[in-house]
Parts: C-alpha cells; sequence; structure tokens
C-alpha cells in the first residue's frame, strides 16, 4: 500500500471517529449549537456528491440538482402535510419522487452534453421552481409549508424522533454515511469504470460496446437519488420545505463545492460543502458580509489550486508509484 | 384586450433588446474565452447600480449612458487580468471563479447600495399615443439606444482593427497568435468588452426596472438560454433569439400571469434544445 493510501486511511479513520462522537465532543470544544451546522453539513456534502457523480464521473455538468433536492424535499414535507404519512413512507416518497423525476427528464436531458446538457437542466428546474412559487396551495410557494414530525420509530411506548438531537444527528450521519458507501460501491464496480470511460471519451467508450446513452441515464437517476435522499433529510431537519431551495442557484453552489473539494473524487464533495459552511457559520456571527469571504475564498481556491483541495492534497503527498492511479479531476474543453 | 395584447408585446420586444445587448456580452466571453460566466447576470445588476450613483453624483440621467460602460469596461478588464487570466481554459474552473466574483459583486453592492431595491424616474417622463395605446416615451429611447448600441458593437466586431483580432482569436487562436495578434490583450479586452455591453444595458434598463443586489440572478439563465438557443458562436443569432424570448413572454403574458408565461417560453426553450440543439437558426445566418 503507497504512503497516500496509507495516510488517507488515517485521515478517514480519524474523521469516522470525530463523527461519530460528535454529539458529545463538540458540544465539549465549541458549543452545542455546532452539533446541528455538522449535520447540515453532511446533508449539503451529499447534495454536492450529486452533482459531483455527474460533473466528476460521468462529465457532465448539471445545474438543475436543485430539482431533485426539491421533489426529495416535497416528497417528505406534502406526504406529511397533505397525506399524513408517517415517517418512513414520507421518506420514500421524497426518495421515490426524485427518483422518477431524475428518470423521466434524465431521458431527455442526457440526449444532451456539456452545454446543452448544463442549459436544459438549468431549464428543467426553472420550469419545476416556478411551477412550485405558483402552486401555493400545495407547495407553499416561496413560503414553504412547516410540518410537525412524525416519530421515526416507536416500540410500544418508547419512541424515537427527531426531537431528540442525538437521534436526529445520528439518523442523518447513518444515511449519509450509507449513501456514500453506496457511492464508493459503485464507483469501484465495473459501472464506475463504465462513467470514467464515458468521461474520459464517450466515442471510445460507445466504440468498446458501452451504451453510452444508458450509463449517462443510470448515473442521473443515482444523482437523483442522492439529491433526493439530502432534500428529505433536509425537510426532516428543517421540519420545512420551500420552493426557494429549487432555484438555479442552489444546484450551482453544489457545483461549485464539489470543485472546490475536488470533482472526481469521493470526498471532495465533503471537503468543499464543509469549507464554505463552516466559513460561513463562523463569519456571519461576526461580520454580516460574510459572501465577500466566501466569494473571494472561492477564486482563492480555483487558482491557487485548480484540481481541488483533495487534488492539492494529494498532488502534495504523491509519491510517483501512485500516479498510476485513475485520473481525479476531469479535463473537460470546449475544443470541436 | 388588443390594447393589453400590444402593450405587453411592445414592452417584451423592448426588454428583449436590452437582454440582446447583455446576451451579447455573455456569448463573446463564452466564445472567446471559454468562460461559462455565472457573474454576467451581476455585470447587468452593476449597471443599473452605477446608473443609480452616478444619478446622484451628476444630477444627469444621461450622464450614466457614457459613464456606467466605461467604468464597467475598466472593471472588467482588471476582473479579467485578476481573476480570469490564472484560470483560462478550463470552463469548469470558471463557473467556480465567476460564481466568487457574483458573490463579491451581490455582497459589495449591498454594503454600499443597501439591500432596499430601489427606483428610478425615467429621464424623460409622459406618454405619447403609438398604434392606440398610451405608451412611456422612455420606453422607446430604451428600445432606440438598444438598437444603437447592438448595431455598434456589430459594426466595431466587423470593422475595428481590436474586432477583427476578436473574431480572429475566436477562429483559431494559434494562428491569431503567430500572426502577430497580442491574444492576450484580446482576451483582456473581451472580458471588458462584455462587461461594458452588460453595464450598458443596465444604465438603459433601470428606468424600466428596479435597482436591487439581486437583480441579476433572474436575468442570468435568460441571457445563457439566448446564447445557446441562438447557436453558439452565432452573435446576430443569439441576439435575434433574446429578442424572440421576450417577445413570447410579452404576449403570453396578456393571455396569463407572468409565471405561466414564464413557464410556457421555458417549455418552449426546452423543444428547441432538445430538437434543434445547433440553435434556431443554423443555416440561415453564418
Amino acid at each position: 500500500m503507497s504512503g497516500r493510501a496509507l495516510a488517507e486511511r488515517g485521515l478517514l479513520a480519524v474523521f469516522v471517529v470525530f463523527l461519530l462522537t460528535v454529539p458529545w465532543s463538540v458540544p465539549l470544544l465549541l458549543n452545542p449549537f455546532w452539533v446541528s451546522v455538522i449535520a447540515e453539513i453532511l446533508i449539503w456534502s451529499l447534495f454536492a456528491a450529486s452533482a459531483n457523480l455527474l460533473f466528476g464521473y460521468v462529465g457532465l455538468l448539471s445545474f438543475g440538482q436543485a430539482l431533485f433536492f426539491g421533489f426529495g424535499m416535497y416528497g417528505v414535507g406534502i406526504g406529511i402535510d397533505h397525506f399524513g404519512l408517517s415517517f418512513w413512507p414520507a421518506f420514500g416518497l421524497g426518495i421515490v419522487a426524485a427518483m422518477a423525476m431524475a428518470f423521466v427528464s434524465g431521458i431527455l436531458a442526457v440526449r444532451l452534453t456539456w452545454h446543452y446538457f448544463a442549459i436544459i437542466t438549468v431549464v428543467f428546474s426553472l420550469i419545476f421552481y416556478f411551477i412550485a412559487v405558483s402552486a401555493k396551495s400545495v407547495t407553499g410557494g416561496d413560503d414553504g409549508i412547516n410540518f410537525a414530525l412524525p416519530p421515526t420509530f416507536s416500540f410500544g411506548t418508547v419512541q424515537y424522533s427527531f426531537a431528540d438531537a442525538n437521534f436526529q444527528y445520528f439518523f442523518i450521519l447513518a444515511a449519509v454515511a450509507i449513501c456514500f458507501l453506496l457511492m464508493h460501491l459503485v464507483v469501484n464496480s465495473p459501472l464506475g469504470k463504465a462513467f470514467l470511460a464515458v468521461r474520459e471519451n464517450d466515442v471510445r467508450a460507445s466504440l468498446i460496446g458501452l451504451n453510452v446513452y444508458v450509463i449517462r441515464l443510470i448515473a442521473f437517476v443515482m444523482a437523483g437519488f442522492l439529491a433526493g435522499v439530502a432534500g428529505a433529510l433536509f425537510a426532516f431537519f428543517g421540519r420545512y420545505a420551500s420552493a426557494s431551495y429549487m432555484f438555479y442557484t442552489f444546484s450551482g453552489e453544489a457545483v461549485v463545492w464539489a470543485i472546490v473539494g475536488g470533482a472526481g473524487t469521493l470526498f471532495g464533495p465533503v471537503v468543499g460543502a464543509s469549507l464554505f459552511i463552516v466559513i460561513r457559520e463562523v463569519v456571519s456571527t461576526h461580520w454580516e458580509h460574510h459572501s465577500l469571504i466566501v466569494g473571494v475564498m472561492a477564486i482563492l481556491v480555483v487558482i491557487l489550486a485548480p484540481k481541488g483541495i483533495v487534488g492539492l492534497w494529494r498532488d502534495w503527498v504523491d509519491t510517483p508509484a501512485d500516479s498510476a492511479e485513475i485520473p481525479a479531476a476531469p479535463e473537460l474543453r470546449t475544443e470541436p | 384586450m388588443i390594447d393589453t395584447l400590444l402593450l405587453l408585446s411592445l414592452n417584451g420586444l423592448i426588454w428583449g433588446l436590452i437582454i440582446a445587448l447583455i446576451a451579447l456580452g455573455l456569448s463573446v466571453i463564452f466564445g472567446l474565452l471559454d468562460i461559462i460566466n455565472i457573474a454576467h447576470g451581476d455585470f447587468f445588476m452593476v449597471g443599473t447600480v452605477l446608473a443609480w450613483f452616478s444619478l446622484q453624483v451628476t444630477g444627469n440621467y444621461w450622464a450614466g449612458f457614457l459613464l456606467v460602460p466605461l467604468i464597467c469596461f475598466v472593471l472588467g478588464a482588471i476582473m479579467q487580468r485578476l481573476v480570469i487570466q490564472p484560470i483560462r481554459g478550463n470552463p469548469a474552473l470558471s463557473i467556480v471563479a465567476t460564481f466568487g466574483l457574483s458573490l463579491i459583486l451581490q455582497e459589495v453592492v449591498r454594503m454600499t447600495f443597501g439591500a432596499t431595491p430601489r427606483r428610478i424616474l425615467p429621464p424623460i417622463q409622459g406618454t405619447m399615443s403609438l398604434f392606440g395605446i398610451q405608451y412611456d416615451i422612455y420606453r422607446l429611447y430604451a428600445a432606440g439606444f438598444s438598437i444603437a448600441a447592438l448595431a455598434a458593437f456589430f459594426l466595431f466586431l466587423n470593422y475595428t482593427k481590436l474586432g477583427t483580432w476578436m473574431r480572429a482569436v475566436r477562429h483559431d487562436r494559434d494562428t491569431a497568435t503567430a500572426m502577430g495578434v497580442p491574444a492576450r490583450l484580446v482576451y483582456i479586452m473581451t472580458f471588458a468588452v462584455g462587461f461594458a455591453l452588460a453595464g450598458f444595458g443596465g444604465v438603459v434598463a433601470a428606468p424600466i426596472t428596479t435597482v436591487d443586489f439581486r437583480g441579476g440572478v433572474d436575468l442570468l439563465p435568460v441571457c445563457f438560454i439566448a446564447v445557446i438557443v441562438g447557436g453558439l458562436g452565432n452573435l446576430p443569432g443569439t441576439a435575434a433569439a433574446a429578442v424572440l424570448l421576450a417577445l413570447l413572454e410579452g404576449i403570453v403574458q396578456s393571455f396569463a400571469n407572468p409565471t405561466l408565461a414564464r413557464i410556457t417560453s421555458l417549455l418552449l426553450m426546452s423543444a428547441v434544445l432538445l430538437l434543434r440543439p445547433q440553435g434556431l437558426f443554423k443555416g440561415f445566418a453564418k
């Protein structure tokens, strides 16, 4: 095993231990408020991971992931508020709604690539954003809908619900961890290799017998799944669903987080989302204009670390023997 | 009914001419620099805000028509040199960098101009009768200014040295450089011209719309759609697509509410993208 792989395993182990002890260590070191910030970071990491799966692994730049986030969020919100569903069916409804939407829009969208794909994903998400904004009786429009959360598990008189902050944190952690594990498995499977083949050169991929269209569609639905789970978790977390989270600017943020962290790496989105949200939380308590810092940071990162933070780390610790691996950052060019 | 239709179509047409200006700026930056400029809507917004400041300072709105594009040009040149040049040639990074620019511009405007939207009174008030309806005179001036600016831009591109250089670098970067075209200067100028066009659009539009630090957010997708639907690299096509888009929205608005009009035009755009991804005008214009 190379030095880098060892170091990364070590870092991962430290990270996992940290995440498992957050509800106790963080209030001790900082204050309890940060536990919910970390839960939020986990959700946004998953959202960024959905943009990363498309851009980093298949080479499709989606500016429409907020659409599937929104479907996940509204699946839960409408399921609980209008249909009176309990926790798990609402969760299921959110995920299924997001994946179904991803499938339907994907059938059309993945026929296009690069700029055209980026624009059509924006257009699709804008269409549903405007529908959500105008259908006030169902979605609550920009104000959104608030709802009371049913318990997650109940065994007789014992109930576990999101009202318990620790339960809420561990539920989110578990859900996000399962999604990242699934992504890890997919990326390292033959399907994952097919993703990379399509990303690197779709013509060659089709010449060796891969069905590029189907592979892109599968990736699109998977990304819809990730965004849908993130949206559903966010609805549980905030007891709230709002059309404003379906706007294209949110999709853009997911792309930015993924690229800043390191596109085409499993943990890049986590790094990117953490960086931006931690800065926002730290600066916003002292200074109203925290976006200024975030903007400057985004520019500095791409100038100083064009492969993202994870890419920078790998260049820094890599020995020549490591470089035989899959290239991390995709080289996308617009040249004909 | 006919009156409403006429009024909203005219509004749409004029708004489309303004969008055409902004979208052209986006298109030259996109075509020549490979930059997906997320901040372009904010360039327009900066134009409206600078128009407001120039009115406060000079007391004369018309001064803004000269001052604002100039300031935007300089700002654009500085931004290209500091932010865009280091990451040039990598569209993915350009998304992040211009996202950063967008945040910075919005936040600086919020700090200086404030978060409350404001209105600017048109420098020419009053209405005149046009095809049987009373129409704002300023809007007609706005249309005139937009058309003049569009014409000036195409003349600049086709008949000046810098314009020729810009077309040359866009066509074939390496050959142009080998022929002695200062490519680096051309990059800086292109970004600056793109910003100036959006800024000019801002001055023209400020009395029609509101001045708000988030004023560019809604505009950005519209401009991108115009660029793509008009055909990548087809500048007259971009302008035509922008006008058509806004006109269509205006017409639908006279039958339905604005949101529904928005959805209709977006649906139409998806159809164009899927059926004619090479752009609406391929085969008509070169």
